[in-house]
């Protein structure tokens, strides 16, 4: 009898020792890993927040190109984070043991990210690719103390996307027209963005993504603020938002949602791509999104204000992990992925910051949806006279703080000036 | 000898139980109980989750809560969101479990209809009233309200109205799974003790009140309780709906640690965030649990 029972004692310890063995083994294999160098194929994870799989097998041949002039073997694993998330869920990964080796940054991210040593140093990797090539305005934002940090893979202006039909419908003259006569300004934007909203009944504008009031707060008024001479703040630590010009632009903008009625207001979710709204301010990559539009449309730069023509440009680069297990063969992809002959494959997705890929006749065609004058004008042009939204290393708090005070601009009697001093002195507390 | 030999077959059940139960404690203790005590050392720390940097401080963390006024705020808008959910939701369930509890024609149907929020996802049903809370006459809310004359607001872009949306939508998602649980205790009611009250002429309110009520009095407690700690863990139904806005008037605690952590990446402040929220819950149920003999003649 206790032999059975010390029979079952026994199978019982066997089984918490299987079952130890098993743990112990887990642990073991992920330490073994980091461990030797492996034999098989290298397997890369690359984060970024687009999903289109066109885009990703673009991608993808990027990085078989470099892995057979290496002569290795490389599986990349694309991991698409929704972009709302991505820098969230992208820090996260990043302190982990399993993060992403290679990674695309947001231009607002950037000093962040640069001063948390996140990103691994990329001259090195950058001299077999000609870096004199990327123009050095491009690369400001991603480099610090004279070493590059992340290489941006598009530089893109935002322009005027417009829907044809309804400026017909309207009886109004679209941006091109007004183009052509030299007129096509913040004023006469605002005046026939009323006409088409009076006369169709559709919104005129949407902002950026729909995301103008909200996450997207700066990239909407951007363009207006800067062609009137102001801005949000300087990188040597001026803050403009309060300034007489940043009030007249943002009130100009106020005044279209809420005395104009042409755009489409906050809360509300029409949206330009399915017809109901005649204008947005859009992206290269946007364009996409018009296959099978049911309606005519144009594009045209960002109209000019009192002091000219100002294109904001919106930066993304691509890094590679400093504490990841692969980092100099990561390092060499970023540098590959960058480099002329990549760069002149995504030029129709993404804006290059490549000079002779900017120059160069291919770009003004790389897009089989934009016409090379589009292409030259609402692109080319703005990428070289365009500058980057402000950043800051501490954009993070910025950004949720003074959305507290921007928000108190959607509301119809807002005093803008008395706004924007409760937005100037958010900045304050961060911009020294 | 005897004796010994159940020792040993206790001795043995023990050893067997614990190696069944291991694998289990394991997970327990290493994704719950360790994150959990975590958090209380984080509050303690400044900890950057970009930076990856960890300093300890001590209660500075705590000290820091009080002349934060976002805090303050998100503090001030979670009691406003669960001063609105808890009694809307207690008082409306209960309303419609007595009514569907009386066993009267159609309670069937009316019982699916309110429960199918409750099996809906809270992302679809947050996504669905964005749209239909959207403002002017875009929304079907107030295209609705335009028939009757009512120019509605726009809901989630107003102060106030923003609060009430995100208060009636969550009572609206949630109201189904409280129906339920009161009618239970609805249908174990002793019938013959309200019976005997009828026949002592107690009717309508008085029945309800001095009847039924202290006779669910028990169910009432548990659900207020588990209501409340529902209500001040929203984060779905505010970061789809408002993002915390208009102005910080929907930014709740949970979202606020949230925006902290995940945003800010001020893991150490956000975790002493979720120590107070905790304390806060803690003290709440505590002070319903200790109040119940005063109110549940069961508990006397």
């Amino acid at each position: 009898m206790k032999k059975i029972h010390s029979q079952g004692a026994k199978r019982a310890f066997a089984m918490l020792l299987v079952f130890g063995l098993i743990l112990g083994m887990a642990f073991s294999q992920g330490a073994k890993e980091s461990a030797t160098t492996p034999t098989g194929p290298v397997s890369l994870t690359i984060a970024t927040w687009t999903s289109n799989p066109d885009q990703i097998a673009l991608l993808d041949s990027f990085v078989q190109g470099f892995a057979k002039s290496k002569g290795i073997e490389i599986k990349a694993n694309f991991e698409s984070i929704p972009f709302g998330e991505y820098n969230t869920k992208l820090s996260l990964e990043l302190q982990s043991a399993g993060g992403p080796d290679i990674f695309w940054v947001l231009e607002t991210a950037a000093p962040a990210f640069i001063e948390s040593g996140l990103l691994a140093k990329l001259d090195q990797a950058m001299k077999a690719y000609d870096p004199e090539d990327i123009s050095a305005d491009a690369l400001a934002l991603w480099s610090k103390a004279g070493s590059v940090y992340a290489i941006p893979f598009s530089t893109s202006p935002f322009f005027i996307l417009y829907n044809k039909d309804l400026f017909l419908k309207a009886g109004a003259k679209t941006p091109d027209d007004l183009i052509a006569e030299g007129a096509w300004n913040w004023d006469t934007f605002r005046s026939v963005s009323k006409q088409v909203k009076d006369k169709t009944g559709v919104w005129a504008l949407q902002t950026v993504d729909g995301q103008g009031y909200d996450a997207r707060v700066l990239h909407n008024l951007a363009p207006i603020v800067r062609s009137y001479g102001g801005d949000f703040w300087t990188d040597d630590g001026k803050i403009l938002i309060n300034k007489s010009e940043s009030v007249a632009a943002v009130q100009l903008f106020h005044d279209m949602v809420y005395v104009d009625q042409s755009v489409v207001p906050p809360g509300n979710q029409s949206d330009f791509f399915s017809g109901s709204a005649a204008m947005t301010i859009g992206q290269v990559s946007r364009i996409s999104k018009l296959d099978g539009a049911s309606f005519a449309w144009g594009l045209a730069p960002m109209p000019s204000g009192p002091k000219g023509e100002a294109p904001v440009i919106g930066q993304a680069a691509i890094g590679a992990h400093a504490k990841g297990k692969q980092v100099a063969l990561a390092s060499e992809l970023v540098a590959y992925m960058t480099n002329k002959s990549s760069v002149a494959a995504m030029a129709g997705i993404w804006p290059p910051a490549r000079k002779s890929v900017l120059d160069s006749e291919a770009f003004l065609s790389s897009n089989p949806k934009v016409t090379p004058s589009q292409m030259a004008m609402a692109v080319g042009t703005s990428i070289k006279t365009g500058r980057v939204l402000p950043s800051h290393v501490k954009y993070p708090q910025i950004e949720v703080e003074s959305k507290m005070s921007f928000d108190k601009l959607w509301q119809p009697n807002a005093n803008v000036q008395s706004i924007l001093n409760e937005v100037a002195a958010v900045y304050a507390k961060y911009i020294k | 000898m005897k004796q010994q030999s159940l020792r040993s077959i206790h001795r043995r059940e023990a050893i067997i139980g614990w190696a069944f139960v291991t694998p289990q404690m394991a997970g327990f203790v290493i994704f719950v109980l360790l994150p959990l005590f975590s958090v209380f050392l984080y509050g303690m720390q400044e900890k950057n989750l970009l930076f990856g940097t960890t300093t300890f401080i001590g209660l500075t963390n705590y000290g820091n809560l009080f002349k934060d006024p976002l805090f303050i705020k998100s503090l001030v808008n979670t009691l406003i969101f669960s001063a609105g959910v808890v009694p809307m939701n207690l008082i409306f369930s209960l309303m419609l479990a007595l009514y569907l509890g009386g066993g009267r024609n159609g309670t069937k149907f009316v019982r699916s209809i309110i429960f199918l929020p409750v099996i809906t996802s809270g992302v679809a049903w947050a996504i669905v009233w964005r749209y239909l809370l959207q403002g002017g006459t875009a929304g079907p809310v107030n295209w609705l309200l335009a028939h009757i004359g009512i120019e509605g607001p726009n809901w989630l872009y107003a102060k106030g109205w923003a609060m009430a949306s995100v208060i009636v939508t969550r009572v609206m998602k949630n109201l189904g799974m409280n129906v339920l649980i009161f009618m239970g205790a609805v249908l174990n009611m002793p019938g013959d003790v309200i019976e005997a009250a009828q026949i002592d002429g107690a009717r309508g309110w008085t029945l309800f009140a001095k009847i039924k009520l202290p006779l669910l009095m028990p169910t009432v407690m548990m659900v207020t309780i588990v209501t409340v700690i529902g209500s001040m863990r929203v984060f779905d139904t505010i970061k789809l709906m408002t993002d915390g806005g208009p102005e910080g008037s929907t930014m709740v605690m949970v979202y606020y640690i949230y925006h902290q952590a995940f945003k800010m990446f001020e893991t150490g402040y956000a975790s002493a965030i979720a120590v107070t929220l905790f304390l806060i819950v803690l003290l709440l149920t505590a002070l319903q649990w200790f109040s119940r003999k005063r109110i549940s003649y069961y508990e006397s």
